[in-house]
């Protein structure tokens, strides 16, 4: 068994020695030819890393990884300095033999034994995934109504680390130069609960910005259509500011421990290979009716349109930007029913899990 | 005496090994292709001598090198390398809406300055806006349909058939009555493109790629600008080229182009050495011009024009006899609707030289005897078959790789810069899954009446 373990642990080092390899060899080509057209892999590190394992695991996709290679020499090869072309593709050789015998070593291993080993590449256990002393980052789903906001705070209270839902979309904001009142914080909920609201004004944290959704306006002129095309760089409005919330939960991701609240932040960081931890808060619907209806003093028609609004639109939301479907239990940690413990029993509830599965 | 069929093996033999080697032997084929390309115009001369005589053959040869692939390769080599020292600079996002406005304007553009001008002008901007993503292929592939085909339409310029059509008699501004058709197929394609862009963004967003838009606004800079004159130039050059063959100065009694003697009957035309000089003193003077930096930042490298140069010499080669066989076939197929010239130029067109293609179908139409229509010197051909023989030429280059020139030009600059392009035939399944329904489309519309 402990020799298992130990080849299972060998060859996963090779294939990621492998894999920094083939990032390393595409780096080196770029850097020297200075080209402003881009690379092969042209995303971040981890990440290039993750999909070369990932595809070099999956028999059928490694021909993927061979054209990636293929095209790394094409570029290589227009490198005009004769020594630095050549130390490349040596380089470059003994990359295509590792990957020969890399393909032919794993898949034979594959089909022999144990393709569940694999998986635990990147899903392993809480203990393992935060066992280089990670920053704590829970990440929170949440459906309208179901006191998720609350619950998120909650546990930043209780675990003294800092609580971000709409102050990400006031940094964006910040950050894209973009004026405020033409944007709508399509990755954050309108506060629930008049005394959550309440609270963060005291603690001096901002309310949402989503209080209000304002829509873009529609009838823009040519002028502001060019300024709008300048000051998101082509994109549309809502891409640029995911893009800026990425980037921003990233920078935040390596400082510091934090609940954050939807954005699709447990997706970016699954991506970017940090660890983290991710729950969903749910509710039975007419729970959350029927919460909703108290805490905006409404009458159950309006509550149950304004309930399937917003659900909707987070949906829509999280569906585009992750590919994912909004709610599907194989995207997070934990899914949990608020409406079995209550507010402060969802967070103890959370809290225990998070503290015993880390012992 | 009439050409054997089997004369055109080399070619088909050829146009094989562009198709197959890089999937079955890569290595094998990016090292040695200039021994395979040898080795079937090799036996293209002997084929051809066997029926003919060696004299006949090496005239033919010399007479496709000096009279078609030198300016076809000079002026792709000088638009390579003019537009190779214009840099774009700036974090404008290669997203759905900008990839369509950079292929509209690349479309528009090609009928200015020619769909290869416009090609490698163009080509650079669109890998650089999309370098952050990861499906962009097929950004490429419908950047050959548009900018680096069908959008040479509209003008003479635009594409080299169109010039010679313009040559023999087809007034300048006649094409601009092609632009419903360009339109037409402009819009049904963008919509097609933006569709799959669209999801294939999607794609690209949920696996975690975002471009750098860490900078607030979107810095836009163009350096080496100054280029553009050379390539005004080039194009001028192009156009003088096809103008200067009717006056008196550059024609023999007999009316024959006079020219450098090369061998036999073979002559180097004036009008098209003259075009050659331009050319290379336009790329010489934008090379010198120019900071070696804009060049490394636009990964400037001479990978692409190398292996069009090689392949398009053994193509050019090896293509004469299917192109002879066409003369004398073309004629007696019996075409007389529009329908059936669009597609019988085209089809053709989509393997063999255009410019030959579109001549033959034209010469066709002329001897047909018709009474009304544009009045050229082949003959009076009605406005209904001239429109369909020129938008088969031009746009049915996109079919195939080997269809236009700047086709291989723009795969050879993206599987330079880290974009995977389709094989030979995985590019056909592009081009008849989504143009040849988009030309059926143009026949009941525009060419069955």
């Amino acid at each position: 068994m402990a020799g298992k373990e130990e080849m299972n642990h060998s060859e996963t080092s090779t294939l990621q020695s492998f894999a920094e390899r083939v990032y390393n060899l595409d780096e080196k080509v770029y850097k020297i030819l200075g080209s402003g057209l881009g690379r092969v892999y042209n995303f971040d590190r981890p990440l290039a890393i993750r999909h070369i394992i990932e595809k070099m695991t999956i028999p059928e996709d490694e021909h993927i990884i061979r054209a990636e290679i293929a095209l790394i020499g094409n570029m290589a090869r227009t490198i005009e300095d004769h020594d630095a072309r050549r130390e490349v593709m040596e380089e470059y050789d003994k990359v295509i033999k590792q990957f020969h015998e890399e393909s032919i070593s794993y898949n034979l291993n594959v089909l022999n034994e144990d393709k569940e080993r694999l998986n635990e590449l990147f899903a392993n256990n809480m203990k393992e995934r935060f066992k280089d002393g990670s920053h704590l980052i829970i990440c929170i789903s949440r459906t309208f109504g179901s006191a998720g906001n609350n619950i998120g705070l909650n546990i930043a209270d209780k675990l003294h680390i800092n609580y971000y839902d709409s102050e990400i979309f006031k940094a964006v904001i910040k950050r894209m130069e973009a004026e405020k009142d033409q944007l709508e914080d399509e990755g954050g909920f309108e506060d629930e609960d008049p005394e959550l609201i309440n609270r963060r004004m005291m603690e001096k944290l901002p309310c949402s910005d989503a209080a209000a959704p304002v829509f873009e306006d529609e009838k823009r002129s040519l002028r502001s259509k060019i300024r709008k095309l300048n000051r998101y760089h082509g994109l549309p409005t809502r891409d640029a500011l995911f893009f800026n919330t990425a980037d921003l939960i990233l920078d935040l991701a390596k400082k510091q421990d934090f609940v954050v609240m939807g954005r699709c932040a447990g997706h970016i960081l699954t991506n970017n290979g940090i660890p983290h931890i991710s729950i969903f808060i749910n509710a039975p619907f007419e729970t959350r009716v029927r919460r909703m209806m108290e805490v905006d003093h409404v009458d159950y028609k309006t509550a149950k349109a304004n309930l399937r609004r917003v659900d909707t639109k987070h949906a829509d939301y999280y569906n585009y930007y992750t590919g994912k479907k909004w709610g599907e239990f194989n995207n997070y940690d934990l899914f949990i029913n608020s409406a079995s413990y209550g507010i402060e029993g969802s967070a103890d509830f959370i809290l225990n899990m998070i503290k015993s599965s880390m012992q | 005496m009439t050409i054997p069929a089997w004369l055109c093996i080399p070619f088909a033999g050829l146009l094989l090994c562009v198709a197959i080697m890089p999937l079955v032997k890569a290595e094998l084929w990016e090292a040695k292709k200039q021994y395979f390309v040898i080795f079937w115009s090799l036996l293209t001369v002997i084929l051809f001598t066997s029926v003919f005589s060696f004299s006949s053959a090496v005239e033919t040869v010399l007479e496709c090198i000096f009279n078609d692939y030198l300016t076809f390769i000079v002026l792709l080599f000088g638009l390579y390398c003019v537009s190779g020292n214009i840099t774009f600079t700036g974090d404008l996002a290669g997203s759905p809406a900008v990839n369509v406005a950079l292929l509209g304007i690349g479309t528009i553009l090609s009928s200015l300055i020619g769909t290869t001008g416009s090609s490698m002008l163009m080509v650079r901007p669109v890998i650089k806006m999309n370098s952050w993503r990861d499906k962009r292929s097929h950004i490429m592939i419908f950047f050959i349909f548009l900018v680096s085909n069908i959008g040479g339409c509209l003008t003479p310029m635009g594409d080299p058939p169109l010039l010679m059509g313009f040559m023999r008699g087809v007034p300048f501004y006649w094409s601009l009555s092609l632009l419903p058709v360009l339109l037409f197929n402009m819009v049904v394609l963008l919509i097609i493109f933006y569709q799959i862009d669209k999801k294939a963004y999607r794609r690209d967003i949920a696996a975690g790629r975002k471009p750098d838009i860490s900078k607030p606004g979107t810095e836009l800079k163009i350096e080496g600008g100054h280029n553009v004159i050379f390539l005004i130039t080039i194009v001028a050059a192009v156009i003088l080229s096809g103008m200067l063959p009717s006056m008196k100065a550059f024609q023999n009694t007999d009316g024959s182009a006079r020219g450098i003697p090369v061998f036999g009957e073979v002559v180097f035309p004036w009008a098209s050495v003259i075009e050659v000089v331009i050319i290379l003193i336009s790329a010489w003077l934008s090379f010198k011009t120019t900071p070696q930096e804009i060049r490394r930042k636009n990964h400037f490298t001479w990978g692409a024009i190398e292996e069009v140069a090689i392949l398009f010499i053994g193509i050019f080669i090896t293509m004469q006899p299917a192109l002879m066989l066409l003369k004398e076939v073309g004629p007696k197929l019996g075409l007389n609707y529009p329908w059936q010239m669009f597609w019988a130029t085209g089809l053709l067109s989509s393997f063999l030289d255009n410019t030959p293609t579109y001549l033959v179908f034209l010469t066709t139409a002329g001897t047909l005897g018709f009474g009304t229509g544009i009045a050229t010197s082949l003959g009076i051909i009605p406005v209904s078959l001239l429109t369909a023989i020129s938008c088969g030429a031009v746009f049915m280059g996109a079919n195939s790789y080997i269809g236009n020139a700047p086709n291989f030009m723009v795969k050879a600059m993206s599987d330079e810069n880290g974009i995977r392009m389709p094989s030979f035939f995985g590019y056909l399944v592009w081009s008849f899954g989504i143009l040849v329904p988009v030309f059926l489309l143009d026949t009941l519309v525009f060419f069955i009446r």
